[in-house]
């Protein structure tokens, strides 16, 4: 959806003269001092996939707000492209359109948010979320309906004919969201927008966007300088660091195999339970910590070493037939289903003898959470059915605290 | 040696004795020229559109009974401010009534209305046209300066020549005199506009006329507002001045008193501007603090 190749941004009387030394590779410093010219973003490439979350990370000054601001050329880029599909025109360099054409790209296809709101104080909460509609040029009636539909949308239907500083600041910022929405821009730029907010509205806000970008499927470039809110939102993250991207991945490939020592950094102080997946951290039935313990009506039974007592069957196709410990069968439940039937009761310290099974893409932290249920361990499956390995205790301390996993 | 000091001794006793600038002369002869060449133009081109707002707005004023006049004083202060206010300018304007100058007050008044409406107009696109370009405000500035700080009766002279006596010069004064803070707060009310607003306009693919209208103006209303006050007031001010070449009203009723000696004469002029000032100026400020900008900014 929206491609960049080699974005650079140098600020300052001469912006071409540090070009060459940014092809050398230089730094930040190095530049400054020899040019007097400031590296905002220096050869950053990227590719966002329609309808994704791609999440920029970085601390302050890194670029990343210079960064967003070249996508929708508020900020124009020195040099390299920007390429911007739509269905409509196929695909276009943003760096090369007119003014003219710039200011229909931004009514139709990229709408923003920003970190500090930027609502107009001079107009109602309406008049505020249809402003894109009134710049395209609807009419009064289209303008209202669609404004007080993204008003439902977020939560502030009531709202509609207060004014902004009559709001919270979580409040301010749903405006600021149903403004880039009602325009049903394909493309939404959030410029740390939740990051002048409450931790608590914090979290309620990344919620709801989560929830919103189930429904709308917009393709969404969000800028932040927290690696969780990046984790929790991002679909992808590109790490960023004095203009540099430095690594781009899934969270989890950040989180596990951070690139630089300053990626690394980061993560240490990231919370791993709510990235990491169960396929990443179990120990695979393939590996040479299993044993066979035999065959019997076609399935191969196979034990772990430190607990032959306790006997996994799988067919020929791979799939789990069924658990045993000393020979005894064990009920075997899914992960939902456990953790469903338990919300709301009591944890107990008493864990039932059942077999829990969960997929591939489960986050540690509901693994946990299943833990609490069962004093076995926990079996991981593929999509297909297959059964991949198994989460114990030592996978499980593993997951948290050092976030590497097994690789078959 | 002996004569190279006697020069410096000259020198430094009378340095302005070797060089004689004639702007006297230079200056009698500019206006003379602009006189000469303008004079036709002038009183074709632009005395007939003031004179002409001056007349509609006297004549409009004046054909309110007095009575309803100051019931529509009433009600206004109320809608612009509040009801204090409302009461501060209905009694000021009975006052003046009162005091038996009411008809020269409805005078006043259209000078006042028609200098400010003038400023408006021509004071509002140059705001606007400073504040988008700093090279055009560079030019206008010092040329702002002169306006507002040459005496005025220095300018009623050539005003007078061009325009003969009588309420245009006055009012032409009048403009000069009253315009720069127009042009100055609109143009620093735009420039105020917190950037934010104006980034978060530009993405959602305003154009600039839309930016102009739809968020810096509104914005810069508050401000506009109080150059617009200020503006008010200097016209006031103006009205004694304007009263020694021609022009009626309380101005008139001060400088006539003066003339003639006549103190209470001179006096009842000068309170009946000062109530006729003070009731406008808290009318102004009641709009320029209901102007959509400052709403709620309080909280």
């Amino acid at each position: 959806m929206i491609r960049a190749e080699n974005v650079s941004k140098i600020f300052g009387s001469d912006p071409e003269s540090a070009l060459p030394l940014l092809k050398q590779g230089k730094s930040k410093d190095e530049i400054r001092e020899e040019t007097g010219q400031t590296v905002g973003v220096n050869n950053a490439s990227f590719d966002i996939e329609p309808g994704e979350v791609f999440a920029i990370m970085g601390l302050s000054g890194c670029g990343k707000s210079t960064l967003i601001r070249c996508v929708n050329r508020i900020i124009d880029p020195t040099a390299g492209s920007i390429f911007f599909k739509d269905p409509e025109h196929g695909e276009q360099d943003i760096t090369t359109l007119n003014a003219e054409q710039l200011r229909i790209l931004r009514k139709r296809h990229m709408s923003m948010v920003f970190q500090h709101f930027a609502l107009f104080p001079h107009r109602t909460v309406l008049s505020n979320a249809s402003y894109g509609l009134e710049i395209q040029g609807r009419s009064n009636d289209e303008r209202e309906l669609r404004g007080q539909q993204v008003l439902d949308m977020v939560g502030l239907g009531q709202w509609g004919h207060a004014y902004p500083s009559e709001l919270s600041g979580g409040m301010q910022q749903r405006v600021g969201l149903a403004r880039a929405l009602a325009t049903e821009a394909e493309v939404l730029l959030m410029d740390e927008p939740f990051s002048a907010l409450d931790p608590l509205i914090k979290v309620d806000m990344q919620q709801e966007l989560k929830k919103i970008q189930r429904e709308l499927q917009r393709t969404v470039l969000f800028i932040t300088h927290d690696l969780d809110e990046a984790m929790r939102i991002g679909d992808h993250i590109a790490i960023m660091e004095e203009g540099r991207i430095v690594q781009i991945g899934s969270p989890e490939q950040i989180l596990v195999n951070p690139r630089t020592d300053y990626v690394a950094k980061f993560v240490e102080h990231a919370d791993p339970t709510g990235v990491i997946t169960a396929g990443t951290i179990a120990l695979p039935f393939e590996s040479d910590a299993f044993e066979s313990s035999g065959e019997r009506d076609g399935i191969r039974y196979s034990h772990h070493r430190d607990h032959p007592q306790i006997r996994y069957g799988r067919d020929r196709d791979g799939r789990l037939r069924g658990v045993t410990i000393d020979d005894r069968e064990v009920p075997m439940q899914q992960l939902e289903q456990v953790l469903d039937a338990a919300e709301g009761a009591e944890v107990s310290r008493l864990r039932d003898e059942v077999a829990i099974t969960c997929s591939e893409e489960t986050v540690l932290r509901r693994v946990l959470r299943g833990r609490l249920h069962s004093t076995l361990p926990v079996i991981v499956t593929t999509g297909d059915g297959r059964a991949r390995g198994l989460i114990d205790d030592p996978e499980l301390i593993n997951g948290i605290l050092e976030k590497r996993g097994h690789t078959a | 040696m002996g004569e190279s000091l006697e020069f410096l001794r000259t020198l430094m006793n009378d340095p302005f004795g070797f060089l004689d600038i004639p702007v006297r002369q230079i200056i009698t002869d500019i206006v003379n020229w602009i006189v000469a060449n303008f004079r036709d133009f002038s009183r074709t081109y632009i005395s007939p559109p003031v004179r002409g707002v001056m007349n509609s707005v006297q004549w409009a004023l004046s054909s309110i009974p007095p009575g309803i006049f100051l019931i529509g004083i009433f009600l206004l202060g109320w809608w612009a401010a509040s009801w204090r206010i409302a009461v501060f300018s209905i009694v000021s304007f009975a006052l003046i009534g009162f005091m038996g100058v009411w008809d020269q007050m409805i005078i006043t008044l259209s000078l006042v209305v028609t200098a400010v409406f003038f400023c408006i107009l021509f004071g509002l696109p140059l705001g606007i046209l400073s504040s988008r370009s700093d090279r055009f405000y560079a030019i206008l500035r010092p040329i702002l300066d002169i306006m507002q700080t040459t005496p005025p009766f220095v300018y009623l002279v050539p005003a007078v020549m061009l325009f003969s006596i009588g309420n245009v010069p006055g009012l032409i004064a009048t403009i000069v005199f009253a315009m720069p803070p127009v042009i100055r707060l609109t143009n620093l009310g735009i420039r105020q506009v917190n950037s934010e607003f104006i980034e978060a306009a530009v993405a959602f693919g305003s154009s600039r006329r839309q930016i102009l209208w739809k968020v810096q103006f509104p914005l810069a209303l508050p401000t506009i507002m109080a150059g617009l006050n200020q503006t008010i007031m200097l016209s006031l001010s103006m009205v004694v001045i304007a009263a020694i070449i021609g022009a009626g009203g309380l101005g008139l009723e001060v400088y006539a008193g003066l003339e003639r000696l006549n103190i209470g004469q001179a006096f009842v002029g000068g309170i009946g501007i000062v109530l006729l000032a003070m009731v406008l100026d808290r009318l102004t400020q009641g709009l320029g603090e209901k102007a959509p900008g400052v709403r709620h900014k309080a909280d």
